[in-house]
């Protein structure tokens, strides 16, 4: 447990040391920003409700921003040799992977949670449903948490920071876009086309429900991403 | 303390290192010797447990590589041939992330940084930040942290690279100044590095093991012949085909400079006063008479250039 805070700290620190969280954060709340201006303010028969517009394109947002967070994780420790000394250290590589896994994820929570301003400034004029909207971050989160996951993985199979962004945004895509694919093929295939869909699975939350169905497939899609990435860090024979 | 038995490393088809075998006993200087990509970062590699060695077995401290892996890195301080480190982060903070890493308490982890921070000269850049460092400092810091959490076995690949004369000086005697509390495995293509840090040396050529032992032990293993460097004023064209009349006498070749010559010997025979009293009889004027060393670079090339083994 040390070790992984250890290491989700120093991540976590180099986020902030370098100029990468800053402009990433500033972007996401910058468009987030923009979008609730734009429902809220020019759509004179905007609802409530639409903000749950607004959480489903904090989730495309995310989808961009998460494997620009995650590419150095890895590539970078293997492109300057730092990896070498990060692996002879007394730590297991599911423990490297965890923390840094974490890093990522907690840099996420905190912005989404100074997002959580724009709902707040509206309930200053309007009755804001907070269950349907909590529900929302709460699906946000573990997407997001699963985007990381993934983006940990793309990060270890390679040396290259921009190869492993491109890797990690294209499987994401993948899984955002195959749920469309559902409607041109048989209903059984169309139907496990829809269970992998990230998209799928993450718009009951963002209608307010919570189901374990869906829970599961983020856990598993975060479980899945992690030990492939512990298995592709412990197989250093040609590095 | 650092036991290697067989070491053989396949990177796809090519071996890097074949059968590789050695001990280093506890509280000794042992330099890994080689020309570039001998295989000397590969062992080294296996030793540290960054990766398994495709056959055979290494032991670190009693601890198994492949088997009690964490126990043996828990006990190793490796510093790695290229320096990497975190550009982004301060000295401090780097050691302070190393000594966590290693599994350090607090009080433990800032006793012992003050102690290094100094020991490599660092205390007036304890809170820069790595990425502004000179070279020769990031390599300090480097071995810094493979001195940090006080180990007894410590893996240096290459630590004077990229030093200046004077910094070379100072590792050295760093290095040389951990004998007898800790083993020291370092590398290195320097000769007189390991001739003078070092009482035993390991010489490596293409991934094998070519000789090993003490620097004087491995000069007097190679010599086949010993060798007088004779110059002489008054050269007429015969001094050679005379001297190498003389019985003993092996063989005779000119050297760099005019009129000097190597005499080559019998192993073991001291003809000085034969040669010296031989010229000075014919009145060629004799300048210098001197025995030639085999050195240490001589073995060293001997090995690494003919296929000549001693071991």
């Amino acid at each position: 447990m040390r070790n992984i805070l250890t290491i989700a700290g120093k991540e976590l620190r180099s986020y902030f040391t370098s100029p990468m969280a800053y402009v990433l954060a500033v972007f996401y709340l910058g468009i987030i920003g923009y979008i609730f201006i734009a429902i809220f303010l020019l759509m004179p028969q905007a609802q409530t409700e639409h903000l749950r517009d607004l959480i489903g394109s904090m989730l495309f947002l995310t989808l961009f921003i998460i494997p620009m967070l995650t590419m150095g994780l890895f590539a970078q420790e293997r492109a300057s040799g730092t990896m070498e000394l990060l692996m002879t250290r007394p730590v297991r590589d599911w423990e490297v992977v965890i923390g840094k896994f974490l890093a990522t994820v907690s840099l996420f929570a905190s912005v989404i949670i100074v997002s959580l301003s724009y709902p707040v400034i509206l309930e200053v004029v309007a009755k804001v449903d907070w269950a349907m909207i909590l529900t929302g971050y709460f699906g946000l989160l573990l997407a997001g948490a699963a985007f990381a996951a993934l983006g940990v993985f793309a990060s270890s199979v390679t040396s290259n920071q921009i190869a492993a962004a491109i890797i990690a945004v294209f499987m994401l895509l993948f899984l955002w876009l195959i749920g469309a694919l559902s409607y041109s093929v048989s209903q059984s295939l169309g139907d496990v086309f829809k269970h992998l869909s990230v998209l799928e699975n993450y718009q009951d939350f963002s209608k307010g429900i919570i189901d374990t169905k869906n829970i599961i497939y983020f856990l598993s899609l975060i479980f899945v991403s992690l030990f492939l990435a512990v298995r592709t860090i412990e197989n250093r024979r040609t590095v | 303390m650092i036991q290697a038995d067989g070491l053989t490393k396949y990177y796809a088809q090519h071996p890097a290192i074949v059968d590789v075998s050695f001990q280093v006993e506890e509280g000794e200087i042992v330099a890994f010797l080689g020309p570039n990509a001998a295989g000397k970062t590969t062992t080294m590699r296996i030793l540290t447990g960054y990766m398994p060695a495709t056959f055979g077995a290494a032991q670190v401290t009693g601890f198994d590589l492949a088997e009690q892996s964490l126990q043996a890195r828990r006990n190793i301080g490796y510093m790695p041939e290229a320096v990497a480190l975190y550009p982004d982060m301060r000295v401090h903070q780097y050691l302070g992330y190393c000594g966590r890493l290693q599994g350090m308490g607090k009080a433990e982890l800032t006793e012992r940084m003050d102690y290094v921070i100094d020991r490599c000269g660092l205390s007036e850049r304890a809170s820069s930040i790595i990425g502004t460092l000179s070279l020769g400092f990031r390599q300090r810091v480097s071995l810094a942290q493979a001195m940090l959490h006080d180990p007894p076995v410590l893996i240096l690949d290459e630590p004077t690279v990229g030093l200046d004369p004077n910094q070379i000086v100072e590792v050295r005697n760093l290095i040389k100044s951990l004998a007898g509390d800790h083993t020291v495995l370092l590398s290195t293509h320097i000769l007189p590095e390991a001739q003078m840090t070092c009482e035993r040396v390991i010489i490596i050529n293409e991934g094998e093991i070519v000789a090993e032992g003490s620097p004087q032990a491995l000069t007097a293993q190679l010599r086949q012949a010993e060798t007088l460097l004779v110059t002489i004023r008054d050269d007429d064209g015969t001094v050679a085909r005379q001297i190498k009349n003389i019985p003993e006498v092996v063989d005779m070749r000119r050297a760099e400079q005019a009129g000097s010559y190597y005499v080559e010997t019998e192993v073991g025979s001291d003809l000085r006063a034969d040669i010296s009293k031989f010229i000075v009889e014919k009145g060629w004027g004799l300048l210098e008479l001197r025995p030639v060393e085999m050195s240490l670079e001589d073995v060293f090339r001997e090995l690494t250039t003919e296929e000549k083994g001693v071991a």
